[in-house]
């Protein structure tokens, strides 16, 4: 193949996180201007002090330009990350439910709009918290009964993001257990009913 | 693991040598045996890369017990503790244990062929965890700390076979990658 080995696994963060950045989000515009017409749709009016949706990578660059102040989404705030590490910790099964592109937003917001935010040094911890818990249960994911037999790995609920790091070890992994397995009945009597066929042809 | 015709690894794991010994005589074939010798005599051991043995022993003219790194003292040594054993001692520094312990399981009939498999298979998923574990720490690491080589890990870091080396290589790359992009400051150096 043609792409370097290191993007052949799957789409790298950066990738993801510019994904991530056709999400929609509201803003609260500094300036005014007519509604624009872009590539993926038409944004605008923008009169302060109304709210505005638009593509999470041009509020990004408003906010640089300090054009703009963006209202974060309604997950992104202490009580509710609290609640979510809260259900982490206390269900030891699978993982939490979380928006597809958690991560990635909340980190971009984190990085650009920090100021738009409310306590957002908390919010950076908690997200590492929740990070590691989840990170231990995929550590411990890797003694379960699935993987033993060698046929699973739990990764329900996982994000996009969070595979991208597993997936390259995983899939070597799995590969490999795959061709230690010992071979079952069930494949010869396959091949049995191969020949049959075969033989009906001839006939 | 793949049996890819392309592979080098695959290539390369073939090269391992096997011990066996001749059921009749090989006129002409000595110089194998390494000695001064013309003929091979029947019941005569001789050492040879595995892709030759393999074929002869299909064909019946060789037959072979089961080389030690796949013993019964391996096996027990793996049930003990799987992630103490050595692989990388058992078939030399840049063996592949999994894939010739595979390739040799191929030759096998069917009862030894479901052990030696399920030895193979449980002796990985036991050494998985250790290495997902030095993999992901790895990556993590402050590389300029010096290291201690007497850690469980690198010990176990130092047992590895070749799929397992490039199994951490694999996870330390991504989860170095993870890192970065964690770390980095996603356009904040824009800002004017």
């Amino acid at each position: 193949m043609a792409l370097p080995k290191s993007l052949q696994n799957g789409l790298t963060p950066d990738e993801l996180t510019f994904l991530a950045e056709e999400d929609t989000i509201d803003i609260v515009p500094l300036f005014s201007m007519t509604r624009i017409r872009l590539l993926s749709g038409i944004y605008g009016p923008f009169q302060p002090p109304s709210a505005a949706r638009v593509p999470l990578w041009l509020a990004l660059s408003l906010k640089r330009k300090r054009k703009c102040r963006i209202v974060p989404p309604e997950w992104l705030n202490v009580d509710h990350i609290q609640a979510l590490l809260k259900d982490e910790k206390e269900n030891l099964e699978g993982f939490g439910m979380l928006p597809r592109r958690f991560i990635e937003t909340s980190k971009v917001l984190l990085d650009v709009a920090a100021d738009d935010l409310i306590q957002p040094s908390t919010l950076r911890s908690l997200l590492k918290d929740l990070r590691e818990v989840r990170q231990a249960k995929v550590r411990l994911g890797l003694q379960s009964e699935g993987v033993m037999r060698g046929s699973y790995l739990q990764v329900t609920n996982l994000t996009p993001l969070e595979l991208s790091e597993l997936k390259p070890f995983l899939v070597k992994a799995m590969g490999m257990m795959q061709s230690l397995e010992p071979k079952t009945g069930e494949d010869e009597e396959e091949e049995e009913e191969d020949d049959r066929f075969d033989a009906g042809y001839e006939g | 693991m793949d049996d890819d015709y392309f592979s080098l690894n695959a290539i390369l794991a073939d090269n391992h040598k096997l011990s066996c010994t001749f059921t009749l005589d090989v006129p002409g074939l000595g110089y194998l045996e390494g000695g001064t010798e013309n003929d091979i005599h029947q019941h005569s051991k001789i050492e040879m890369p595995f892709w030759l043995a393999q074929t002869l022993s299909l064909n019946e003219f060789t037959t072979f017990p089961l080389p030690p790194p796949y013993s019964n003292r391996v096996k027990s040594a793996l049930n003990a503790s799987a992630q103490s054993v050595k692989l990388s001692n058992l078939v030399g520094g840049n063996g592949w244990w999994y894939r010739w312990g595979r390739r040799i399981a191929d030759v096998l009939d069917d009862e030894p062929q479901q052990e030696l498999l399920n030895m193979l298979l449980r002796a990985f998923t036991n050494r998985l965890p250790a290495l997902q574990d030095l993999s992901a720490h790895h990556a993590s690491a402050d590389h300029t700390l010096p290291e201690t080589s007497t850690s469980t890990g690198e010990v176990f870091r130092d047992g590895m076979e070749g799929d397992e080396r490039e199994l951490f290589a694999i996870g330390q790359d991504s989860g170095r990658k993870a890192k970065a992009w964690y770390d980095s400051s996603n356009g904040r150096k824009y800002v004017r």
